[in-house]
């Protein structure tokens, strides 16, 4: 089904064949969702048409700040990434998962009927594709599936857009996820002053690239994609420390340094909601008026929110000092140890949206300079007699 | 007190957990000064607040201590088995028993008279320093059993593992 | 030790099956067996699972909920499961009748090592309904108890009326379960041990600390102190394994409730081998 990036030649399409391209997918019975601007954001919503998109706009990011700004030139993808992510219409913020019905024979459970729109998403970053990775490894890759977000995952159509430009907030470079695209999607689009450049990465990729006006692109323009991709990599500010960094973190989970997180955090959620791998929830009863009928719905939750971890009389992380720690040591070292690969994928959201402007970076940074332990804690042990 | 320390009670002393990493030889010379005391079952040993002259180390048996008060009554706060040492106010404290003992199931006491121990102890300071250190090691493991049963670990707002994760439901 | 059944319909793991609460067996205040059977085909009356699992019980409109089950892993037809009432789903249990159906997913989560039990002398140490998970082993070592050393449980609650499954104690002693009771609290008629449920191991020979296997179940300051007691006694850390609590909600490590520093109890454990979880049992607030 994936097709050998290097192997399918690029094509160039210009400007007006990106109309195209989504009424093709229309045509094929997408749902398109792309970038467009809402509540002074960009963010990913159904789309029908190029209008839809912020064009010849950027945004201007840096820890707790974001803002909208106009550009000199007019641009379809001259941004990076804003407060949406793609895992809302992956794992929806909220579903049904199963329901009850009283019968004579006694409660009757069954799957509810779940007919989602076949997706196409346009604008597809590096970086999310590597957070769609990551959570393919959730929820299919264990030994219990996700129908939900099977089902949605098999039918969608993954259009990229590699990054020409880079925020400061980003961080994909660490991470080994980005600015590049390099698998994972149907199609992958350089913009570049001539149109854009196309590649496919799939036999659909193959198939649609049919249906658009393109033809073979030339080496001057391959090199200008080249050019403009680099830039999103020069651009590049921050870095997190990768080497050893799982280690580290659990190796310090007593480390005072927590405890000057907690003092800013205000454990709001909102690094969670944005981030595009994290994926805790919470499943609840749902019955309507009669009690003879009952859902279970699946909704969005977060390990920042005090009731997560409430068991039987009492909140296991009890202040925000734990509930941050959890965060972070999941993300960045447990994640490996549950799923082999890092839970962040350097996309900077968390930085951006953070209230109170946390950076993550600079958090691992102040433990990593200043480690108690560079071993595993030993147990407390009762001397011997 | 015996010239040379009865087998039987040596024997008894060497196989109290009590007294682990006690030398043969000191051994020896706390069997020169015990007697093996039987017990039956319901005798009081000694009172709550009678002074202290004796301590014991438990050959078998079980000892039931209760600390007694008015309107609640007497509460088994502790029971003392096999190994256990016994009256240890004797020779750490030196005012009056802290608790009623009471014989729960027949067995034998080694009994040594406070006097006699400390006596020892004071002469003889390599022994004296043993007997300290197993005294010390048996009340750290009393005092955290202590606590363990203050804690009320099974109390209503904790259970034992495994039967009882309830989630927190939303009513509609 | 211990494999994680794909228990669920494959198609949907957050589907439960139905079950028919066949029993109730009032064991002590507030605690209660529910003997449940599947019923509906093809599984009707066919569940197998492994000593130290779980099964998500649910009320439909109230909820669900995680318990141990408490029977024999040889009886594939009727499925035990010990409940204390707590929360909101366990007290709305506790107000159904025998006939009544509720839901069942399971079984989930890891099993205790009876299988490696062979030839070495088995330590048992409960608190309180911590007996309830412990219980299929104690079943299923004593009907191969010519296969195992020395076999003991040390049991302690908090009074003598929360003894759990005390009817059972004797026949236990008969098939060659030497069983020692403790509690902290005692009553008026008690005649037995006052203490907590450490200070039992202490009074053991324990002949050979380094062939002994431990299973451990209750609080975890219990199982904590009885661990670091077992320690000294030379039993390797290896040899010992727990059974820990965190909330549940999905029982398929997809919702993110359970999880203690690396681990989702409800597919990594919730027993675990005591070596593998020690970093973590002492970090406050984990």
């Amino acid at each position: 089904m994936t097709v050998d990036v290097t192997s399918s030649p690029p094509f160039l399409m210009p400007p007006e064949g990106l109309q195209a391209l989504i009424e093709q997918l229309a045509r094929l019975g997408y749902h398109v969702i792309g970038p467009t601007i809402d509540q002074d954001a960009i963010t990913y919503q159904p789309i029908d048409s190029t209008d839809d998109l912020p064009r010849g706009w950027t945004d201007v990011q840096e820890a707790g700040r974001y803002r909208l700004e106009r550009r000199d030139d007019e641009a379809y993808f001259g941004y990076v990434v804003g407060p949406h992510s793609w895992k809302q219409y992956l794992f929806p913020p909220h579903a049904v998962l199963a329901t009850a019905d009283r019968t004579e024979d006694g409660w009757q459970m069954q799957t509810p009927d779940d007919d989602p729109p076949r997706f196409a998403f346009l604008g597809v970053r590096a970086c999310e594709l590597a957070a769609i990775a990551v959570q393919d490894r959730v929820f299919t890759g264990g030994p219990y599936v996700d129908p939900i977000y099977q089902q949605r995952r098999d039918a969608a159509f993954i259009v990229a857009v590699n990054c020409t430009l880079a925020a400061p907030t980003c961080f994909c470079t660490s991470m080994g996820t980005g600015p590049r695209c390099t698998s994972g999607f149907d199609l992958a689009l350089t913009e570049t002053a001539d149109g854009f450049i196309v590649e496919a990465g799939s036999d659909a990729g193959t198939d649609l690239l049919d249906r658009l006006p393109v033809r073979r692109a030339t080496p001057e323009e391959l090199e200008g994609a080249e050019a403009a991709r680099q830039q999103a990599v020069d651009q590049i500010e921050r870095s997190m420390p990768t080497e050893g960094l799982r280690d580290l973190l659990l190796n310090n989970l007593e480390h005072p340094h927590w405890k000057d997180v907690a003092e800013r955090c205000l454990s709001c959620t909102n690094c969670t909601m944005v981030c595009p791998t994290c994926f805790c929830s919470t499943v609840t009863e749902v019955a309507d008026l009669t009690g003879d009928h009952v859902e279970r719905h699946r909704q969005w939750d977060s390990c920042f929110n005090i009731d997560f971890s409430y068991m039987n009389g009492g909140v296991v992380r009890n202040d925000i000092r734990s509930r941050f720690r959890q965060w972070l040591t999941h993300k960045l070292a447990s994640w490996h140890d549950q799923f082999d690969t890092s839970g962040c994928v350097g996309c900077g959201r968390c930085i951006t949206w953070c209230p109170v402007g946390i950076d993550l970076t600079e958090e691992v940074a102040a433990i990593a300079g200043a480690p108690q332990r560079t071993q595993p804690a030993d147990t407390v042990r009762e001397s011997a007699p | 007190m015996t010239e040379r320390p009865d087998p039987a009670v040596v024997d008894i002393l060497r196989n109290a957990r009590f007294l682990k990493g006690i030398s043969a030889e000191d051994l020896d010379k706390l069997a020169a000064i015990a007697t093996l005391e039987p017990i039956k079952a319901e005798t009081v040993l000694f009172q709550e607040g009678a002074p202290c002259d004796r301590l014991y180390v438990v050959a078998s048996g079980l000892i039931g201590l209760d600390m007694c008060m008015p309107r609640r009554g007497c509460i088994r706060i502790l029971t003392v088995g096999e190994g256990e040492l016994l009256g240890w106010s004797a020779l750490v404290g030196r005012a009056a028993m802290s608790a009623r003992a009471t014989v729960l199931e027949a067995g034998t006491l080694v009994a040594f008279s406070a006097k006699q121990l400390e006596d020892l102890c004071d002469r003889d300071h390599d022994v004296g320093y043993a007997i300290m250190r197993q005294i010390s090691h048996a009340l750290l493991k009393r005092l955290l059993a202590t606590r363990l049963q203050m804690l009320d670990m099974f109390g209503q707002s904790s259970n034992g593992a495994a039967t009882d994760r309830t989630q927190d439901t939303t009513t509609p | 030790m211990s494999t994680v059944s794909v228990a669920c319909d494959p198609r949907n793991p957050w589907l439960a099956r139905r079950a028919r609460i066949q029993r109730i067996t009032s064991e002590t205040p507030g605690v209660a067996t529910y003997d449940l059977v599947l019923d509906v085909p093809p599984q009707a009356g066919s569940f197998s699972f492994r000593p130290g699992q779980f099964n998500m019980l649910y009320l439909p409109g109230v909820g669900e909920v995680a318990i141990s089950i408490s029977g024999s892993a040889a009886d594939q037809t009727v499925i035990p499961h010990t409940i204390r009432q707590a929360g909101n789903v366990t007290r709305a249990l506790a107000e159904l009748s025998p006939g009544a159906t509720i839901g069942l997913r399971g079984p989930f989560g890891t099993s205790w090592p009876d299988e490696d039990c062979a030839g070495r002398d088995v330590l048992l140490i409960a608190g309180g309904i911590g007996l309830a998970p412990l219980r299929p082993v104690i079943y299923d070592l004593l009907d191969r108890r010519d296969e195992i050393g020395e076999l003991t449980l040390l049991y302690g609650t908090r009074s003598p009326d929360s003894l759990l499954y005390a009817r059972e104690y004797d026949d236990w002693k008969a098939r060659g379960l030497d069983v020692h009771v403790t509690v902290d609290r005692s009553d008026a008629t008690w005649k037995g041990n006052v203490g907590v449920v450490t200070v039992l191991l202490d009074r053991l020979p324990l002949p050979r600390p380094e062939q002994t296997i431990v299973m451990t179940c209750g609080p975890e300051v219990m199982m904590w102190y009885a661990i670091q007691s077992a320690l000294q006694h030379g039993i390797p850390a290896a040899s010992m394994s727990v059974s820990l609590e965190r909330h549940m909600n999905c029982a398929i490590g997809l919702c993110g409730h359970c999880q203690l520093g690396p681990e989702f109890l409800c597919k990594d454990g919730p027993v675990f081998r005591y070596d593998r979880v020690a970093p973590i049992l002492k970090v406050d607030d984990l």
